[in-house]
């Protein structure tokens, strides 16, 4: 179908290099890259040397921050830096499966396609303490739904956020309901499959599992890359839900990283050790995305690439 | 019958699920219509008794909620203009041109997103303020015409990375320049990218607390986000009203979501580039 | 090292330069000799015209931040209205935040050199690490010479760096005291909580009296043999757990966060035994609400009303929203361990050492907690007065505790009486370092609450934690 272009391809016909138009059109965001998060980022990595409380001069202390963190006189560091890992192990594929097959079934040939889609969209625009107060009804280890239901079912009960144990899992089942955005993104993503594609395995009498694994996930691979991204960069920086529904607790088991950091900046005064905190969280990420970008090459698919 | 067993199951999961779903929202609007209350009374009550409406009364004197929206609209209609503008620009920039160093500026871009914004913002306050746009709707917006975040410049960039090749080389053989590539054939072709962004930069901008409280000093610049905060108090927060309040606001976003994912549809059916 | 804080000077002076340019912009003008001209005959409150011809005084503007909701700020805003008329040389920039992210908003003004006159600081979490770096204003002297010097002040409102130096002064006092519904302690026949001090329940009488109250789902209450605790469809009693409740009854018992030796003090056998007496109200006596129980619950006033709690613990400003939840509730005072104690917590108003106003700063202090320019604060529930005539003179007492409901029967005896002869300072302000230590603290205590661990072994647990963050006490 192709195959005049791909002609021009291989005679070297591709869009030649072009560095002035390449970053004329990036211009703007390179400059808000640089004036509103470069910038910042060298003045806290210089500020994680130091003792800083936000009101004072800051005082050189060399590694003194990454010191007090790794030797364990920090008694929270590795407590939440583990707490924060289990969680975006747990929290990164549950969520991509689980928004990647809602949007697959929202895309399907339903009816009252509008209404379903918002409905699965609703948890991202309610108040967070309504989603809240529902799920601590529904999870409640005394008399919640969940626990009412296995009880009659003969099944385990669990004590979901009240445990040490369950507390991070509870927080990844909930936050499931909160992935109406990834959800939207993969439903874009599949708008742009072209239809002709799937026509072609009809024609070849596949069915949909053919479809599935042969053209829907392989064109979908830009759109999952962004997604898995996204939520790793999101799952170490978990926040609001520890903050609303557990405070940190039970005995600081939800004690995610940024939340740790947050009070360090903000309510203990400790500005210079947070952006350590945070620059430590910042190499972490930077691991992890860049793995999976080294991987993009052998799984990634790009329309736009392909010679 | 294969199909309509596979399409009833499909329904059941959807409605099984979307009831969980859109349980915090019933939870909020039959809370707006109670007494404070019957709100709280476990298991849940859903239907208000007695039916009120003066939460809604009470809350609209409580604030300037009119003042607050006409702000909010203000920094929204700009911030998601510009973000647009400009996130599409640079996805166009890092995609479809090629140039050196282009994979390694976008992997530093994208690393902004990996520190804790917790340790940036004193910075970034002291920048904002130092150019004199401390209390001004300036810091609030600016960034959206500076590339609008590397979230949406990333999304873009996936989306155009997907279209395919020749269309644009095409183009460059009959003469176009990038600026009608750009406007011309990549745009168009990412409506269901475009849309998705609007939807969220809305719903940031309608949403967000945090940046307008620290940047805006003058009340009369207060958005609906500072509004809604401010009806919760130190020790009691009137649950009733807050929650009046919130449905009025949440409102605007459910219609902005409903029309705009009719857009979410078949961007690229037209991709029979058989010329 | 000579080297490091050069460069630490060379970089900072870059990065934070403009800071400093506009931050220090007007400094020029040296604060006005207000200590010593400001002299006490030209501030009679009253005397609006008067003070003005008699010392016509540069106009000034201050800044002024303080938390509070929609409702408040309206309150606020009226009451700097008629401070600015009766004082018209001054004019006040008022902002009122909300109370979430209010600390990151003060955090991000004052690094940023943002001018700032006076605030309403919380004082674990901001005051006193602003007051450590020289950032907040001695009040001693500014107040000595005005007409409200601080010997006015209850002593638990006064906020003390060390000995020479007090950052602040409280804006509403607050202690605790036992809620309960009227309604139900008559339906189950039981005595009424007391209302004077000296009569203030045991924890025995308290725990027979919470007995009575629990209920189970076959209206069998607590004592009775086949109670069943995993059916309680009413509780006893209800109490937050965070320290401001469970801090009165470690010194009811004679304890204290931190001990006069410097040691962590919550492990010492006096706290152990107050915080496992707590724990037993859930744990062993089953007549207080599990944590997770709790969970379903609502506030205080919404616990009492729908009758699944008939007693509760909490801090005075639940009289407003118990008030308005309009139903037959009472209040009285705690009960003992071994003698009567409450907290006083309060947040707190202190002035910037860099303000070029401080005569003004403190006017405006003195203003706001002065009950005659707007009682309602008062009259609804929400605060009691910090200074003395008004919470021991009955002309003034009656200005806010009669002719409202928000003010039950006995409350001057009973909740006034403790604040005056029965209370201790915020921990707070007198604990060094002390949310580092609640830090550990609150954690060890979810065990506690839960039944997993004794108080005795959580405590225990924490003091190898925390007892390196012990610094003792501040004097005072």
């Amino acid at each position: 179908m192709t195959t005049d272009y791909e002609t021009h391809i291989k005679s070297g016909r591709r869009l030649k290099s072009d560095a002035i138009h390449g970053i004329l059109f990036t211009a703007p965001a390179i400059t808000g890259f640089i004036a509103l998060t470069l910038i910042p980022m060298i003045v806290s990595l210089f500020l994680s040397f130091t003792d800083y409380s936000g009101f004072n001069m800051p005082k050189f202390t060399g590694l003194a921050n990454y010191q007090k963190m790794f030797s364990g006189e920090d008694l929270f560091f590795y407590k939440s830096l583990k707490a924060t890992a289990y969680y975006t192990l747990l929290s990164v594929p549950a969520s991509i499966i689980f928004s990647f097959a809602i949007a697959l079934l929202l895309n399907s040939d339903i009816k009252f396609r509008a209404f379903f889609r918002t409905v699965f969209y609703i948890p991202t625009i309610v108040p967070a303490v309504a989603t809240a107060v529902i799920w601590l009804w529904i999870l409640n280890p005394d008399f919640g739904l969940v626990n009412t239901l296995l009880m009659k079912l003969g099944l385990p009960v669990s004590s979901w956020l009240f445990d040490e144990k369950s507390v991070i899992p509870t927080i990844v089942l909930i936050g499931l309901w909160g992935t109406g955005g990834t959800m939207v993104i993969f439903l874009a993503g599949l708008q742009d499959i072209p239809k002709h594609y799937y026509e072609a395995i009809d024609v070849d009498g596949g069915n949909s599992f053919h479809k599935l694994f042969n053209i829907t996930i392989p064109l979908m691979t830009p759109t999952i890359f962004f997604n898995a991204i996204m939520a790793i960069i999101g799952s170490f920086q978990i926040f609001t839900q520890a903050y609303i529904m557990t405070n940190g607790g039970p005995n600081d088991a939800s004690l995610f990283f940024v939340f740790y950091l947050y009070r360090e900046a903000f309510q203990r005064s400790n500005m210079g050790y947070a952006s350590a905190l945070a620059w430590i969280l910042f190499i972490i990420i930077v691991v992890f995305s860049a793995i999976i970008l080294k991987t993009q090459n052998k799984w990634v698919y790009y329309e736009g690439e392909k010679a | 019958m294969k199909k309509t067993i596979g399409n009833i199951s499909v329904y059941i999961i959807l409605c099984g699920l979307g009831i969980t779903f859109i349980l915090p929202l019933v939870w909020m609007i039959r809370s707006s219509f109670m007494d404070i209350a019957q709100i709280f009374i476990l298991p849940p009550e859903w239907i208000p008794n007695p039916f009120t409406l003066n939460n809604y009364i009470e809350a609209a004197t409580m604030a300037p909620f009119g003042l607050y929206a006409l702000n909010t609209v203000i920094i929204l209609v700009f911030g998601t203009f510009g973000t647009i503008l400009t996130a599409t620009m640079a996805a166009f920039g890092f995609s479809r041109l090629k140039w050196k160093g282009r994979d390694l500026v976008f992997s530093v871009i994208l690393s902004g997103m990996m520190l804790p914004g917790v340790v940036t913002l004193i910075p970034q306050f002291i920048g904002w303020k130092t150019l004199g746009f401390y209390n001004t709707f300036v810091p609030l917006i600016a960034p959206s015409f500076l590339g609008g975040g590397a979230f949406n410049i990333f999304l873009f960039r996936q989306f155009f990375m997907s279209i395919p090749a020749e269309l644009d080389e095409a183009a460059v053989m009959d003469g176009a320049s990038y600026a009608s590539i750009y406007s011309r054939i990549i745009l168009p072709l990412s409506k269901s990218a475009i849309v998705v962004v609007a939807i969220f930069s809305f719903m940031f901008h309608w949403n967000d607390f945090f940046n307008p409280l620290i940047y805006l000093s003058d009340d009369t610049k207060y958005t609906l986000a500072i509004g809604l905060q401010q009806l919760q108090g130190q020790y009691v927060s009137a649950w009733h009203i807050i929650m009046a309040a919130s449905t009025i606001v949440v409102l605007p976003c459910l219609v902005v979501f409903m029309f705009g994912q009719k857009y979410i549809l078949e961007g690229i059916v037209m991709t029979g580039i058989k010329s | 090292m000579k080297n490091y804080s050069k460069i630490t000077a060379v970089i900072l002076t870059g990065l934070m330069l403009a800071t400093a340019l506009f931050g220090c912009g007007s400094t020029s003008d040296t604060v006005s000799s207000d200590t010593t001209s400001g002299g006490t005959a030209s501030e009679v409150s009253s005397g609006t015209q008067q003070a003005q011809k008699k010392e016509p005084k540069e106009p000034v503007e201050i800044v002024y931040t303080c938390w509070g909701s929609a409702t408040e700020k309206k309150a606020t805003e009226a009451t700097i209205a008629k401070f600015e008329q009766e004082n018209s040389w001054i004019k006040v920039k008022t902002m009122v935040i909300p109370n979430a992210n209010y600390d990151t908003k003060i955090t991000t003004m004052v690094a940023a050199n943002e001018p700032l006159d006076i605030s309403q600081l919380e004082s674990a979490t901001i005051a006193y690490p602003l007051a450590e770096q020289g950032k907040l204003m001695n009040l001693k002297t500014i107040a000595e010479n005005s007409e409200t010097p601080l010997s006015d002040f209850v002593p638990e409102d006064l906020f003390y760096l060390d000995k020479d130096t007090i950052i602040g002064v409280g804006n509403g006092l607050e202690v605790f005291n036992l809620f309960y519904n009227k309604d139900m302690i008559q339906a189950a026949g039981v005595e009424t909580p007391p209302t004077d001090p000296e009569k203030a329940w045991t924890w025995d009488q308290f725990v027979e009296t919470a007995k009575k109250l629990t209920v189970d789902k076959n209206g069998k209450n607590a004592l009775d043999p086949s109670f069943d605790p995993k059916k309680i469809v009413q509780y006893g009693i209800s109490f937050p757990k965070w320290w401001g409740l469970w801090g009165n009854f470690i010194y009811s018992n004679g304890g204290d966060y931190v001990t006069q030796d410097g040691k962590f003090g919550l492990s010492q056998p006096e706290a152990v035994e107050a915080l496992q007496k707590l724990a037993d109200l859930i744990n062993v006596h089953h007549v207080a609400p599990t944590p997770t129980a709790e969970k379903g619950l609502p506030g205080t006033e919404i616990a009492l009303q729908t009758k699944k709690v008939a007693m509760a613990i909490d801090g005075q400003w639940v009289h407003l929203p118990i008030d308005s939840a309009k139903f037959n509730f009472g209040s009285g005072v705690l009960p003992k361990m071994k003698e009567l104690k409450t907290q006083a917590v309060t947040g707190m108003l202190s002035i910037y050492a860099n303000t070029k106003n401080p005569e003004a700063s403190w006017k405006l202090a003195t203003y706001l907690v002065d009950p005659g320019q707007d009682i309602t604060l008062y009259k609804n529930g929400n605060l009691m007065p910090v200074t003395k005539p008004w919470l021991t003179e009955k002309d003034k007492l009656d200005q806010w505790t009669t002719n409202t409901t928000a003010r039950p029967d006995g409350y001057v005896q009973g909740i006034v009486g403790m604040l005056l002869n029965y209370s201790v300072p915020t921990p707070t302000g007198t604990v060094k370092n002390f949310n580092k230590i609640i830090d550990i603290v609150n954690p060890a205590l979810d065990k506690v609450w839960l039944g997993q661990q004794t108080a005795q072994e959580a405590m225990k647990a924490a003091e190898a934690k925390a007892q390196p963050l012990v610094q003792g006490k501040r004097e005072r």
